[in-house]
């Protein structure tokens, strides 16, 4: 791949606001307002509620981070499931489940379940940590590959559910009264809320930010901010 | 298709505007500043992405209503729908898991096909849809919480792990979620910002 980026635009182009919903570039009508924060600019072709940055971003990303950091605890502490065979109950943990995996041979599989139930989670809050800090203190630091980092948790965000849903058909399937049966344990709702909480997390964070000057006004989205260096329009092929 | 509102491009990671250009088949667009993808030339034509709903959602529905994974232990068998195992998971008091199952598994695929067939069929036929806009907010909605890839994964992985305990076979189901699972992935490609250029 080629990068060839075309001749600046003018530079007179005003603040522009992009479409989440349909993509219609709009004239930031509200740049420079003193009402900025409660008032509201709407696409005028889809009425999608149009920002500059999410509203709070940077405080709603900490929020779901900081939830989700907690509930980690009793999520590998407490057993996902249960499992009685032959009148004989076992105590499941996600660590427990993988190192059985890798005891009885499955290896290929006890890393699938690793990397979707350890080393996702924990890169997520880890990452979204990572961005929400560095947007306020160090705005300049490695700017391409925080954007990178963003684009990889949100594509593989999905996959730390893996487990919830092995558990969910372990139980529904394993009932054979006090031959064998799995029950569902505490720590499975523990772990399903940090996998819902770092989705929240992810999509509470603006990757926008990482681009800014770490201007608290603006990562709060509450106050005037006017983009006055001019847009440069381009295209990689 | 009219471009002609769309003549400029926000990158939607990091807010640059660029100078639309259309794309080659097979080429993709990308932000100068944070290599994000701005959009693809192989966008799918509007009867195949109809095509491709249609197709999806049968097999979707032939995953909800078929087994996904059956088990024989000592004569005794037992047999897993989706729908199943969420209730399973209701009556035995897991009402968050189960409710959670049913969003990111069911209700969020179902969204995500259903609503694009109301959107496609009068798009088809030349006319807007009904509350055209609200539908494609939500089916981005959909997308996001759509999770039916994990739980195609998440049920060969058990069915793996019961081969070891007992008689374990796939059912109908795991199949056809796992072919769903191959065109959601298909259709999610061509976006859904182009729908917008049908309608000017």
């Amino acid at each position: 791949m080629s990068d060839r980026p075309l001749p600046p635009s003018d530079p007179g182009l005003p603040p522009l606001l992009g479409c989440e919903s349909c993509g219609l570039v709009s004239v930031d009508a509200l740049a420079g307002h003193p009402d900025r924060g409660r008032l509201v600019q709407k696409c005028s072709r889809c009425g999608h509620v149009l920002h500059d940055r999410k509203p709070m971003s940077v405080q709603r990303t900490w929020a779901f981070v900081v939830a989700a950091a907690v509930l980690y605890v009793p999520a590998n502490v407490l057993p996902i499931m249960t499992t009685v065979q032959t009148l004989k109950r076992e105590e499941h943990t996600l660590i427990g489940g993988i190192l059985q995996l890798w005891a009885d041979g499955s290896w290929g599989l006890s890393v699938i379940v690793f990397i979707a139930s350890i080393a996702v989670p924990v890169l997520k809050i880890g990452v979204l940590g990572l961005l929400a800090w560095t947007s306020r203190h160090a705005p300049a630091w490695r700017r391409l590959e925080r954007a990178k980092l963003y684009r990889l948790i949100e594509a593989v965000g999905h996959w730390s559910m893996l487990d919830v849903y092995v558990v969910v058909i372990l139980a529904a399937t394993i009932r054979f009264g006090p031959l064998a049966g799995v029950q569902v344990g505490p720590g499975l709702l523990a772990f399903a809320a940090v996998v819902v909480l770092t989705l929240f997390a992810t999509y509470a964070f603006d990757p926008k930010l990482i681009w800014d000057d770490g201007d608290p006004a603006r990562a709060d989205g509450t106050t005037a901010s006017i983009a006055t260096e001019p847009r440069h329009a381009g295209r990689r092929a | 298709m009219s471009r002609e509102r769309d003549s400029l491009v926000m990158c939607g990671q990091c807010g640059m505007a660029h100078r639309w250009r259309p794309l080659v088949p097979g080429s993709a667009a990308r932000c100068t500043r944070c290599e994000a993808t701005l959009g693809r030339g192989h966008r799918l034509t509007l009867p195949t992405l109809l095509s491709l709903t249609i197709t999806a959602s049968v097999l979707f529905l032939i995953g909800l209503s078929t087994d996904v994974l059956s088990l024989d232990m000592r004569g005794v068998s037992r047999a897993t729908t989706l729908p199943g195992a969420i209730s399973a998971m209701w009556s035995a008091g897991e009402r968050s898991v189960a409710v959670l199952t049913a969003i990111t598994a069911v209700i969020a695929p179902a969204l995500f096909l259903g609503l694009r067939l109301y959107v496609l069929v009068p798009l088809m036929a030349g006319r807007l849809p009904r509350a055209f806009a609200p539908c494609v907010r939500l089916l981005h909605q959909a997308g996001r919480w759509n999770m039916i890839e994990v739980f195609s994964i998440g049920t060969l992985l058990s069915l793996v792990r019961l081969v070891s305990l007992a008689d374990a076979m796939p059912g109908p189901g795991l199949l056809a979620f796992g072919a769903t699972m191959i065109l959601l992935a298909a259709i999610e490609s061509a976006g859904l910002k182009h729908l917008w250029w049908q309608v000017q």
